[in-house]
């Protein structure tokens, strides 16, 4: 079985803060990371391969300093690793990105035929969802989100039965392979790097693919090949935290208060 | 007047220490010659490069880049601007497309809310746009709710009705909304941000290759271009961007529930429903839904996926009071949690426990009762969304914490809560009436 | 030659032979382990053994040892005549008797009446394990074998001297008085049944005597042969630091196979008396868990001698150099087999050290459970599940919550501190540390160090967001990999920041930085605050005021008492403070009962057995304290978290001894 997953490199976004005078992003200090969600796509690929053999390639497209996200991939166990890098990628939307991962997968499918891509559910700055079903809509493979669990994984039928997590409920499918899956952050814990691991990947070469190996029109990738435009950006107005007195009596307005808070934050429903 | 034959200066593009938001190197990717590095995620000039052209100032999302000039310069563009010329305001979207539309998600024939308050958002947008407002339905045996679409809002409805479509899946749908999408050519398609929603949306945004904007909070129409201005979190809810689909048709957005508030209904509204039919078989759709597994409220504490937490800590004074913790989860739809020493004390079993030797959880809601707070409870539950403790003592850490902090004793203020969300559940609309009545 | 003669020599040639065969087999699995250099200071090392074997200095610390202290000295003296004893049956004509009237006789004397401390020794022990038995000690089949051959040794002895001087066959019967007198017993006897006598003592003596020497290698009394090689090889650097490891390719990390122990560390192995003196003081099993020094040293030896043994035969040319073959090991160290040593009990370890404080033979204990947790994490990564956000933290966000680094200085934002920079120096650098920065209890004392230092008018500052956690925790959990990341960063940065004092409150940080950096270039001076809080006060320049604030008693942290000899200043600083020495707990300084959280344990749940420190909370409040005074934010964490957990943080306060010397700031 060849697995492909998908991982980004993302900037850690829960160490930024807003500085409060200027109300813009401090960005100073905050790291780059594998996109979270991906770490768990990369356990699933890894799981799948430890229980039925096979090779797990990882992809990523970004910047050179991207190839650490797929040095930790390598480190974890996955068996290759392509980075897709080059300025005329920069800038990319979710349906230009999509593009290029599709692409790539294509060609590294010609060379050994891939049965399951594995994609985050999401990522933790673009905030999207959609790069996972883009690249399973570009490349006609099944498109499997929020996937859960695996039951199992029939290579003779070349089908894969998953669980989905719907609202309120879970959805288990059958689904035809190849299959793209993104998955959700309950559905294992990652692990974590041998040492042995972390050095044989630090010493490998890591193959990175520019648009000169890709030759991908213009129009159809990075910037220009990204119909969204981002206009403007702003800080949110921040709730700040409220501390209400609920003592000698005043429980009642504290309630009150609170229940106001539950339905504003959408915990409670007006209808 | 030959002194403003000169050549327009151009500068040299300048980072605005910063404002920098590290957006994925648009700047560099912007940049027609190659005058733009990118050192950990922010760009750096290459002035010998750099030809002040600008492209990077103006893509940059964050306002962080700036043009700078020598004063000579400064001065000539300073007549130039006095010239005030007119921005060019001209659409290059194909104008075929046209009117909104809203996706009507649907289960087992009952409408997701969030279809409805789609609907008056969009109501808004197609009135700015002076253009009309349809509502989609997909689905098997849903007929009936094109009745509840008009009552929203909609003026006209599409729908495909197809035993294939009875539940969501994503090959049958997706044909379904290209088949009306491209026949029809909406210029906007909003759908809900839910699972089902985003599902879809991705899929039908790259089959139709356009753009297509997640999550969104706010939507409005700039009317000078008659774009949809679409505005949504990103950077894990730091910052707000606002979005926009030039020149590619349908204007794609997925909206979060909730956000948008719903309209009224007006039963008495009619419009016509355009039928399509479907003609794809069984086998062009490679999933097949095995079972539907209705989430079980077993004894196996689900604290990683809850939505909302209530836990309790040691000044719930004994296992005898954890009732009103269950009571309140209940109520909420949420689970019950604890800090690590009522685990400790045998009132409730390890898997409750959240924190650093527990779980690590991030629901929506985490509602800390009788928890002072240690760090070692902190980092299991500072990421939830929101946070609301209960605490006597005012300056217990977890107050540092919460969005909302109430200084007060449990065994008061969690019988009252308890009550009040009952009572609200029961009878919402009072209970509302209440809530505003309450304010001074 | 008499056919008793040529039976004996043929068996002394047949023992001796073994023994030395047995010998160079125990010598050839100590070669199977890796190198260590152990033969510096040697001039110390043999300080050592006078000390504590001649002296036996730590057997005595516990009062039966005094017993041991007889036995050992017996055997010692018996040595000389039983060598001779050995040699006469082969060679008749051969004596001591050389040695000159006077001092034969006195070695006679000597051994005739130690002979009876012996076998007083001996009943005692056999009294020991039958009647009072402590739980630590073993009341096994090889300690009544090897005990029952003692007394044989003795009574024999007895029995041939007794003979001897009844037959008038030497001359020395004045210096024997024990043997004298039981020459008594022979008086109705004819010199026939005498003589026969004499010859079955002979055999009896003889023949256990050199059971005895091959029975050793197989017992626990192998200690006899190896416990003065070990005090001798013992670490001499009073902390203990492990060894730094080198990241590259092909190299293994941590010990998984017995074999992957230095030579010194198999030879603990063999070294160990099981007197069970570690596990009775052992704070994990002390509240009942499975973890036991003794045991965990005697599985090792059972692994040893099982793999060592197939080892060693799969060799193709027995010498010491002959390389065996890998494919021989046959059982796993870490494992579930009653010859290996649990997973689970590798975790159990505060490495607290008080196993090898006690220990009489020098047996390093920690530092295996640490090599075998470098195995876990950095060949295996198996560890507890709760050690998985504590590395991604460490490693991503460098302190163990996770937090972010930018709020590291956030205790200090509404104080005027110095942040240290290059072209911003002062003469000491306070390493806040990670509780301090973001622990909000820690942040008291982080807030009492700076009041201090203040009022002291030293020049001082912090590194603020630039601080990283010192790495402590990770390098006792055996992720050394992020341990030598993070070791490696802060020593560059304190060398960029030309830093030569460091302050610190926090014990772990205190020995990472003061021991565990020097493999790393460290040079700068690090100081506990305790030290510093000691002097100022003595040097008068912190203006204290003692107030009676009840009792307070003072509980040593492990890693400042007994891994760093900090016993007294800590002390000092409440008697400042609280004008009374603190008092003790029942253990305390190098006995001192760990708190629960070293070794990493901070970091993980305790579910076996009872909590230490709810344990060690219960030793304090037997003081009858109003305050207990801490020198370490874990300690502080652990007992307080055990004051709650017995209902009685309302009334004992937890203070860290900063906040005391702070509040009595005038
Ligand atoms: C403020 C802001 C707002 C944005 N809003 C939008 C928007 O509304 N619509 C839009 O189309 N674009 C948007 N973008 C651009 C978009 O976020 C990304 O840059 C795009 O390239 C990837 O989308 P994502 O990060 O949301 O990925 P997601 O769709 O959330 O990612 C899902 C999974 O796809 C895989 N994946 C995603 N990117 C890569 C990659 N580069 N390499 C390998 N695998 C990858 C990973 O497995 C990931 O878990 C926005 C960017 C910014 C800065
Ligand atoms: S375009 Fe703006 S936000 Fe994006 S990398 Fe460049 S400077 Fe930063
Ligand atoms: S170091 Fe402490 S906890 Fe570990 S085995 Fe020794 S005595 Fe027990
Ligand atoms: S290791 Fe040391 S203290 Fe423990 S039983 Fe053996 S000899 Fe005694």
């Amino acid at each position: 079985m060849h697995i492909v997953v998908c991982v980004k490199m993302v900037p850690d976004t829960t160490l930024v803060q807003i500085d409060p005078k200027t109300n813009t992003l401090v960005r100073e200090g905050v790291p780059f990371i594998t996109n979270p969600f991906d770490t768990h796509a990369v356990e699933e690929a890894l799981r799948l391969k430890d229980r039925y053999g096979g090779k797990v390639t990882a992809l990523s497209m970004g910047p050179p300093a991207a190839e650490m996200v797929l040095r930790r991939a390598l480190a974890l166990g996955a068996d290759e690793a392509v980075l897709l890098s080059d300025r005329a990628f920069g800038g990319a939307d979710t349906l230009a990105t999509s593009k290029v991962l599709s692409e790539a997968i294509r060609r590294i499918h010609e060379n050994e035929p891939v049965d399951l891509v594995f994609c985050g559910l999401q990522t933790i700055d673009g905030d999207t969802a959609q790069v996972g079903p883009g690249v399973a809509c570009r490349l006609g493979f099944t498109q499997l989100t929020l996937v859960d669990h695996i039951y199992e994984v029939n290579q003779r039928e070349s089908y894969i039965e998953v669980r989905r997590k719907l609202e309120g409920a879970f959805e288990r499918v059958q689904a035809r392979m190849p299959a793209l899956i993104t998955t959700t952050r309950e559905i294992n814990t990652p692990r974590y790097p041998t040492v042995p691991g972390r050095l044989q990947a630090a010493s490998r070469a890591l193959p990175v693919w520019s648009n000169d190996v890709m030759k991908l029109e213009r129009a159809e990738i990075g910037l220009q090949g990204s119909p969204t435009n981002v206009r403007r950006i702003f800080a949110p107005q921040r709730e700040k935290g409220e501390i209400i007195n609920g003592l000698n009596g005043a429980h009642l307005t504290a309630a009150d208060c609170m229940l106001n808070k539950l339905y504003e934050w959408d915990i409670l429903n007006a209808d | 007047m030959s002194e403003t034959r000169r050549k327009k200066p151009r500068g040299k593009a300048r980072l605005i220490e910063g404002k920098c938001i590290a957006c994925g190197d648009r700047c560099q990717a912007s940049c027609p010659f190659d005058a733009v590095e990118m050192s950990d995620g922010e760009p750096v000039f290459i002035l010998t490069k750099c030809n002040g052209c600008g492209k990077c100032v103006k893509i940059c999302p964050s306002e962080a880049i700036e043009l700078i000039y020598t004063p000579d310069e400064q001065k000539i563009l300073d007549e130039y601007s006095r010239k005030n010329e007119p921005a060019e305001i001209e659409s290059k979207a194909d104008s075929a497309w046209k009117h909104v539309w809203v996706f009507v998600e649907q289960t087992e024939g009952e409408a997701h809310p969030v279809s409805w308050e789609l609907l008056g958002v969009g109501r808004q947008l197609a009135d700015d746009l002076g253009v009309e407002l349809a509502a989609f339905i997909l689905g098997d045996d849903v007929g009936h709710l094109a009745h509840e679409a008009f009552g929203y809002g909609a003026d006209r409805v599409y729908l495909i009705d197809d035993p294939i479509l009875s539940r969501y899946r994503t090959r049958a749908y997706l044909e379904a909304g290209l088949l009306l999408i491209r026949k029809y050519k909406p210029e906007i398609v909003l759908m809900g941000a839910t699972g089902l929603g985003r599902d879809l949306a991705g899929a039908l945004a790259t089959e139709l290759r356009t753009g297509l904007t997640a999550d969104c909070t706010g939507l409005s129409i700039s009317l000078a271009d008659r774009l949809l201005e679409q505005t949504r979190p990103a950077f894990g809810g730091n910052i707000m961007a606002t979005i926009l689909s030039e020149t590619a048709r349908p204007q794609m957005a997925s909206v979060r529930p909730h956000v948008m508030p719903k309209p009224a209904f007006n039963g008495e509204r009619r419009g016509p429903v355009i039928q399509e039919t479907l003609s794809i078989s069984e086998d062009d759709i490679p999933t097949r839904i095995v079972e539907i597994i209705r989430e079980k409220s077993d004894s196996t504490v689900n604290l990683a996926g809850a939505h909302v937490i209530v836990s309790g800590g040691r000044g719930m004074k004994g296992p005898e009071h954890f009732w009103m913790i269950r009571e309140l989860a209940e109520l909420l739809g949420g689970v019950v949690g604890c800090s690590r020493s009522v685990v400790d004390a045998g009132w409730l079993p390890y898997a409750h426990q959240v924190g650093q030797t527990g779980k690590t959880v991030k629901p929506k809601l985490y509602i800390a009762c009788g928890i002072s707070g240690a760090i070692q409870h902190l980092v299991g539950m500072q990421n939830s969304d929101y946070i609301i403790a209960i605490n006597k003592d005012k300056n217990a850490p977890i107050f540092d914490v919460a969005h909302l902090g109430i200084v007060g004793d449990v065994f008061d203020v969690l019988p009252a809560i308890i009550e009040k969300t009952r009572a609200s559940l029961n009878a919402p609309a009072e209970l509302e009436q209440t809530a505003v009545g309450m304010e001074p | 030659m008499p056919w008793s003669r040529i039976i004996f020599t043929v068996l002394f040639i047949a023992s001796i032979g073994l023994f030395l065969f047995n010998v160079y087999r125990l010598i050839a699995m100590l070669c199977l382990g890796r190198w260590e250099n152990r033969f510096d200071h040697l001039l110390a090392r043999l300080k050592g053994v006078l000390l504590f074997v001649f002296g036996q200095k730590r057997v005595v610390r516990r009062a039966f040892g005094v017993n041991h202290f007889f036995i050992f000295w017996g055997f010692m003296i018996l040595l000389g005549m039983n060598s001779e004893f050995l040699i006469q049956g082969v060679f008749p004509e051969f004596s001591l008797r050389f040695l000159g009237r006077v001092p034969y006789g006195a070695l006679l004397f000597a051994t005739d009446i130690m002979s009876v401390v012996v076998l007083a020794a001996v009943a005692l022990a056999v009294m020991r394990r039958i009647a009072f038995r402590p739980k630590y000690i073993e009341a096994s089949r090889d300690a009544f074998l090897i005990l029952g051959l003692i007394a044989m040794l003795m009574v024999a002895y007895f029995g041939v001297h007794a003979a001897e001087i009844a037959l008038g066959e030497t001359d020395m019967g004045g210096w024997m008085p024990v043997s004298g007198a039981l020459a008594g017993a022979f008086a109705t006897s004819t010199p026939e049944k005498i003589h026969r006598s004499l010859n079955a003592s002979w055999w009896v003596h003889a023949l256990a005597l050199l059971a005895f020497l091959n029975y050793l290698p197989y017992s626990k009394h192998l200690h006899v042969l190896t416990a003065i090689p070990n005090v001798f090889f013992r670490r001499i650097d009073p902390v203990s630091v492990p060894p730094r490891l080198k990241f590259e390719l092909g190299q293994d990390f941590g010990v998984s196979k017995v074999t992957q122990f230095t030579w010194k560390q198999l030879l603990d192995f063999m070294a160990c008396t099981e007197c069970g003196r570690c596990e009775d003081s052992c704070p994990a099993h002390g509240t009942g868990k499975d973890l036991s020094p003794k045991e965990m040293v005697h599985r090792g030896k059972l692994n040893l001698f099982i793999n060592g043994g197939s080892l060693l035969n799969s060799r193709p040319i027995d010498t010491l150099a002959g390389a065996p073959r890998e494919a021989s090991m046959v059982k796993p160290l870490i494992d579930g087999t009653a010859e290996s040593i649990p997973e689970k009990d590798v975790w159990s370890c505060a490495t607290c050290g008080v196993c090898m404080e006690e220990c009489p033979v020098f047996i390093e204990h920690a530092p295996k459970t640490l090599e075998m947790r470098r195995h876990l994490v950095m060949e295996k990564a198996e560890f507890p599940e709760e050690l998985l956000s504590l590395f991604n933290n460490m490693e991503q966000r460098f302190n163990p919550w996770g937090i972010a680094p930018t709020d590291r200085a956030k205790w200090a934002q509404d104080l005027d501190i110095h942040i240290v920079k290059e072209d911003a120096p002062a003469d000491y650098l306070f390493f806040v540390g990670c509780s301090g920065a973001y622990d909000s209890r820690a942040r008291g004392i982080a807030l009492a160090m700076a009041k201090i230092l203040d009022r002291a008018g030293l020049s001082w500052g912090i590194l603020g967001t630039e601080e990283k956690c010192c790495g402590d925790s990770l390098r006792r959990l055996g992720n050394e990999y992020v341990f030598d990341q993070i070791a490696q960063a802060n020593v560059a940065q304190f060398k960029k920041l030309g830093i030569t004092k460091v302050v610190t409150h926090c014990p772990h940080c205190y020995t990472t930085l003061k021991n565990d950096y020097r493999a790393y270039g460290a040079e700068f001076e690090v100081i506990h605050h305790s030290e510093l809080i000691e002097r100022l006060i003595a040097e008068g320049k912190l203006p204290v005021h003692a107030r009676a604030n009840g009792r307070v008693v003072y509980h040593d942290s492990c890693y400042l008492g007994r891994h760093n000899g900090l016993y007294d200043a800590p002390r000092h600083c409440v008697e400042a403070v609280s004008g009374q020495a603190p008092a003790e707990m029942e253990r305390s300084h190098g006995r001192a009962f760990c708190c629960g959280a070293g070794g990493g344990r901070m970091w993980l749940e305790e579910t076996e057995g009872k909590r230490i420190n709810i344990d060690r909370t219960e030793q304090a409040l037997k003081q009858n304290p109003a305050a207990i005074a801490s020198a370490c934010p874990f300690c502080m964490t652990m007992l307080e978290d055990g004051l709650k957990d017995l209902g009685k943080d309302g009334d004992v306060k937890v203070k860290d001894i900063a906040e005391l010397v702070a509040d009595a700031i005038e």
